[in-house]
């Protein structure tokens, strides 16, 4: 059962690792993407006033990398669960709530990797990940007993 | 508890190393004012001294279009994107010429995102920019 959990883990890991990634590079040709086109992603879901959109534009797609990384080393790897976890809530709350408002977004999530995926596919995925994340949380981690992943 | 609470808070310091990087590696393409960068908006005084050397896109719904416009614009919206692109290349569009597309304020959107699909879907070669201050801007020089 500990192979599941860790190869889950690894999963998760590498598709944050990924989806942060397709936000700050463009592989084909490779080339560095202006942050202004995930702050208007962003922006476009109107909950966010454009300052902090962009704020957020630069700072997301390292916060997937890092907690992605962390997941599949194995480092600081309560955190990473508890913070990509919080982030899956936000964007699910925030895609549902557009839907709601009649908001016809391109979610942004994996760059332009996912332009054309369609709302229910996008919920699909991010439920999956959500359940995958629960699953980690509750059984994936370490028991407290053993050593922690970092000493801090 | 606390560790996981130490964990988070370390890797949210973390991101904050590269994020601070990225934005000074874009500080001049960033703007933290309006959704188009300072370098892709003009002025109205400068867009009206550019005169026949520029084309004039307007970027509001048709119905606005019809009420009033900047002498001499095109309608080209995103409503009728795949029927007004065609005719504008045809019958208006010019390599040598500079494009100045506006909407009606500066708060709305639709000129920067006429802006970016004429420079990223149409490919077009000209200097681009989106009129600062939109239709109203420009009726408050006209004034």
């Amino acid at each position: 059962m500990k192979f599941v959990w860790r190869t889950l883990g690894l999963l998760v890991g590498a598709v944050f690792v990924f989806a942060g990634l397709t936000k700050i590079v463009d592989f084909q040709p490779f080339r560095f993407l202006d942050p202004m086109e995930l702050a208007r992603d962003i922006d476009n879901y109107k909950i966010l006033p454009w300052t902090l959109s962009v704020w957020l534009a630069l700072y997301l797609p390292w916060l997937e990398i890092l907690c992605g990384l962390a997941l599949i080393f194995r480092r600081l790897y309560s955190g990473a669960i508890a913070l990509v976890l919080g982030l899956m809530i936000v964007f699910i709350g925030a895609s549902l709530a557009a839907k709601a408002r009649g908001i016809d977004i391109t979610c942004g999530c994996f760059g332009h990797v996912s332009d054309q995926l369609s709302f229910a596919w996008h919920m699909v995925l991010d439920f999956a990940i959500l359940g995958a994340l629960v699953g980690l949380w509750f059984c994936g981690r370490r028991p407290q007993s053993e050593p922690a992943e970092t000493p801090l | 508890m606390r560790s996981l609470l130490r964990q988070s808070l370390l890797l949210l310091g973390l991101a904050c190393l590269p994020a601070a990087g990225q934005a000074l590696y874009f500080h001049d393409k960033v703007s933290w004012q309006s959704r188009i960068a300072e370098a892709d908006m003009i002025e109205v005084d400068l867009a009206r001294s550019w005169g026949v050397e520029a084309i004039w896109i307007d970027a509001r719904p048709a119905v606005d279009f019809d009420r009033d416009h900047v002498p001499g614009a095109i309608l080209l919206n995103e409503d009728r994107w795949n029927e007004l692109l065609p005719q504008f290349l045809q019958e208006q569009w010019s390599p040598e010429k500079k494009i100045v597309v506006y909407c009606s304020s500066e708060s709305c959107n639709l000129a920067g995102d006429v802006a970016r699909r004429l420079r990223d879907e149409a490919k077009l070669p000209n200097q681009i920019r989106v009129l600062k201050g939109g239709w109203e801007g420009w009726l408050k020089t006209r004034k």
